[in-house]
């Protein structure tokens, strides 16, 4: 070595709203910053113990959050992967709708054989997730107008399908079962989606593929001169997010047991908070499986609890929105340095911009 | 404190200045005085202490308790933007902080306001502009948007703005390595903006890397090391040589390690390549020849690079390398060939500032286990790599790379070509806004890898830089070669003359 420089850039970045070194040091060892969602979890689970034991304290409390959140948990898997490579994606409410309607009509108007039924609506969904990769990788539509106009023409096939919104019902059982068994008291719909949660961990973080995903979405033009194929990147990802919708959007029919064609846009709002409050867990400032997962859980036994405590309808939208924003703000201000993810910090860029620019700053 | 306040005429006066961090002293009882009219030269390595005596001069940062700052001898508050900019401090940072797509008008008054407060009268505007600019550059169009200005423009519109309000003509300007991303030819014309400045009595301080600036700018010299000053004195009395010591704190005999002798194969081949600027390029490279590409900007110096590695398209032209010859390249096709890109835009286009470095250094070729990408072994591995090139701090795998200072940041990129075997290194402007010693281990580092066989292809508008590393040296004008150097005949006059003399044909 020919040249000590001592790391008196680090220490300088890290300086402002960082917390001072010995209380840095607990929080690391408690791991209060990564698995923060875990412990307000604990937390939640306390507080409502304490407080309506009777109600929140039962199996049927445990089996319905679980249960109740593998759908949105499912979807949200999806969409992890479309946001960590850079792009939006709208049209999965919508899609999830269209896919719960198809599944339906096919085997109850047109009598087609559930299975049958199934894969022509994942086809239908791929579809979808195509032409969305397509807009946005060869004709070059930011993500955003495309899958938001891909919503609208979705919309329509909704409308068409459902002849203006009639609820579908009467499914074959062997459709109803692919969601409604309890092996061991666990809801099936929670087993499915630790196994897809399991698949979607290996891509992103042990395969070169998520690694080439998320480089695509935090550096695009380096990962195009790392050799890295951006647009296929793109592409996947938009594709990934119509794939896992189109899927919840089946076995929501399935569990209910009935069509209603305004049930995927309950999904938008909480899959979105679910994945973005999940880059303040386990990975932190990257789109990940595990965090997108204590997201759900942590906010579902939120609203649960409320709910369970008196709480009237609209109290679930205010504890999501408000967790929402609460969390990735709190991200953001505490990760600023790290350049992590480019879509959490809309906007702050430019701002940063006209402060006192440091030489290793992220443009 | 026994030290006397300072004389109303003294400027800006700061004594005993310290900053500490958590687990890092940045700053130990630094002093600073800076004379109305004088253009002082702040050098010093990354890490010196530099970036955080400005920002503590621009207020973001508070100091510790104890130092001491007056302005015209009146007594400064040290650590807050609104006292400073009161004062009269005034700050271009590299980032300069103009928005592209507006034009000089816009860009001017964002800093302050229209003239007009209810209606916005284009004309009354550009007026307003053009008069700001006169004394500082009159030939800039201040309709056009600020993207299509040149690189020095920018700046000056950047001074134009902080110096307006005229309270800076008893004030200070403080420029954070303005010619950073400035191509040679255009420093002239910033240093005679500075000039200007400083001549309507303007305290100056400019802080750069380049050791050249310093002489032709400056009137006086001080130099951060480890977070103490250990240099001030007028520019008479150092040399360049005797700079650099003080900045690195030992003499450096080996600044320019020696080229080894290139080869007789040759590696790569270039025929009639086209690009937007690059009109019939040839020439050929040798295997282990560090060849250096040299034009002012325009000539199409600056495509050289991106074209070889696929970055930019061609429209045309073929390419010879390993037996084979290639007719269209992008990046993937030019890794697959053995080619490597290092681009000048480090922030943006080398790695991903948000990734660790471990993971940068990995990602244009990813190995897998079984199917698996264990972090385990790409740690290793990592740390093999990082120990070779010296990257400092030694823990840097995990780090996320922009917290990484520049030279650190360009050995991580050139360890990760090394380690996907390239033949071919390719950079643009490799030591731009890195600090001297962080150059020499760069230089260091592409020595050694021409011994070992690889080829080095240096675009640089730093003709020293040239004419001491490379074996060869080509000339641009017009994206084509007008002149080649190399043996005795290759200096930096020689370099200078020949871009200089391209672009006077021109």
């Amino acid at each position: 070595m020919s040249f000590t420089v001592p790391p008196v850039d680090t220490a300088d970045h890290a300086a402002p709203g960082q917390p001072a070194a010995p209380r840095r040091g607990l929080v690391m060892r408690l791991g209060l910053d990564r698995f923060s969602g875990i412990y307000v979890w604990a937390l939640f689970v306390l507080i409502y113990a304490l407080w309506i034991p009777r109600t929140f304290l039962t199996i049927t409390t445990v089996q319905s959050v679980a249960g109740e959140q593998a759908i949105t948990g499912i979807v949200a898997l999806g969409l992890i992967f479309a946001l960590a490579a850079g792009a939006f994606d709208l049209s999965f409410a919508t899609l999830l709708t269209m896919a719960s309607v198809l599944s339906g009509s096919m085997m109850v108007d047109w009598h087609l054989p559930s299975g049958l039924a199934i894969l022509l609506t994942l086809a239908a969904g791929l579809a979808v997730g195509v032409v969305n990769g397509l807009l946005v990788t060869k004709v070059g539509i930011s993500s955003i107008v495309a899958t938001l106009g891909m919503s609208s023409l979705i919309q329509a096939v909704i409308d068409r399908v459902t002849n203006g919104g009639q609820f579908i019902t009467g499914f074959p059982s062997s459709f109803t079962d692919l969601a409604s068994p309890k092996p061991l008291g666990i809801p099936i719909l929670a087993i499915y989606l630790l196994a897809l949660a399991l698949i979607a961990w290996y891509l992103l973080e042990h395969a070169p593929f998520g690694r080439r995903l998320q480089a695509t979405g935090a550096g695009p033009e380096a990962a195009r001169l790392a050799g890295i194929n951006t647009d296929r990147m793109v592409f996947s990802g938009l594709v990934a997010s119509s794939l896992a919708a189109t899927i919840g959007g089946i076995l929501i029919t399935s569990q209910i047991g009935s069509v209603s064609p305004t049930i995927g846009s309950g999904y938008l709002l909480p899959v979105f908070a679910a994945v973005f409050l999940g880059t303040t867990q386990i990975k932190v400032g990257r789109f990940n499986v595990w965090g997108t997962i204590v997201a759900i859980y942590l906010l579902a036994t939120g609203v649960k609890g409320l709910q369970l405590g008196g709480g009237e309808g609209w109290i679930t939208d205010a504890f999501n929105g408000a967790a929402l924003l609460l969390a990735v703000s709190l991200a953001v201000l505490g990760q600023r340095r790290q350049g992590g993810s480019r879509i959490l910090r809309g906007g702050l860029t430019r701002r940063r911009a006209n402060r006192p620019a440091t030489e290793q700053e992220q443009s | 404190m026994t030290a006397t306040e300072p004389a109303g005429d003294a400027g800006l006066v700061i004594r005993g200045l310290s900053k500490t961090f958590p687990g890092q002293v940045a700053l130990a009882g630094v002093g600073l005085e800076l004379r109305p009219g004088q253009i002082q030269a702040l050098l010093g390595q990354n890490g010196s202490g530099k970036s955080t005596l400005i920002k503590i001069l621009a207020g973001v940062h508070t100091p510790d308790p104890g130092g001491q700052a007056w302005m015209h001898g009146a007594p400064l508050t040290l650590g807050s933007a609104a006292a400073a900019h009161h004062a009269g401090l005034r700050f271009i940072h590299q980032d300069l902080g103009l928005v592209p797509t507006l034009d000089v008008v816009d860009n001017l008054a964002l800093g302050q306001r229209y003239q007009a407060r209810w209606w916005l009268s284009a004309r009354t505007e550009a007026a307003a502009a053009r008069a700001l600019l006169a004394e500082l550059d009159p030939h800039i169009d201040v309709t056009a948007p600020v993207s299509q200005l040149s690189a020095a423009e920018r700046t000056i519109v950047a001074v134009a703005r902080a110096l307006r309000g005229g309270v800076a003509a008893s004030g200070v300007l403080v420029l954070d390595e303005p010619t950073a991303a400035l191509p040679a030819a255009e420093t002239g014309r910033l240093f005679r903006l500075v000039r200007a400045v400083a001549a309507r009595g303007t305290a100056v301080l400019y802080v750069t890397h380049r050791i050249s600036e310093v002489f032709e700018l400056a009137d006086q010299v001080s130099v951060l090391r480890d977070g103490r000053r250990v240099l001030t004195c007028p520019l008479a009395e150092v040399t360049p040589a005797s700079l650099v010591e003080h900045i690195v704190g030992r003499p450096l005999e080996e600044f320019y390690p020696e080229a080894p002798p290139p080869g007789r194969d040759v590696a790569l081949m270039v025929q009639g390549l086209r690009t937007a600027r690059l009109r019939d390029l040839h020439f050929a490279l040798h295997r282990g020849e560090i060849l250096g590409i040299a034009g002012i900007t325009g000539s199409g110096r600056e495509e050289v690079a991106p074209a070889l590695a696929g970055a930019i398209a061609w429209s045309g032209g073929r390419l010879t390398i390993g037996g084979r010859v290639v007719h269209r390249m992008d990046p993937a096709a030019a890794i697959g060939q053995g080619i490597a890109y290092l681009p000048h835009d480090r922030k943006r286009e080398s790695a991903i500032p948000g990734f660790t470095v471990r993971e940068n250094l990995t990602l244009p070729q990813l190995r897998t286990t079984h199917g698996w990408l264990s972090l385990r072994r790409e740690r290793a591995e990592a740390d093999g790599w990082l120990d070779r090139l010296a990257v400092r701090p030694q823990d840097a795998a995990e780090r996320v790379f922009a917290t990484l200072s520049g030279g650190n940041q360009q050995k991580v990129v050139l360890a990760r070509w090394m380690r996907c075997g390239a033949r071919v290194l390719a950079l643009d402007e490799p030591t731009q806004g890195v600090d001297v010693a962080a150059k020499t281990m760069i230089y260091q580092a592409l020595t050694a890898a021409a011994r070992q066989g690889t080829s080095v292809i240096v675009a640089s508008s730093d003709s020293e830089e040239l004419a001491r590393l490379c074996d060869r040296v080509i000339v641009l004008r017009d994206g084509q070669v007008t002149a080649e150097l190399h043996g005795g005949g290759l200096t930096a006059e020689a370099i200078t003359q020949q871009a200089m003399a391209a672009a006077v044909a021109s």
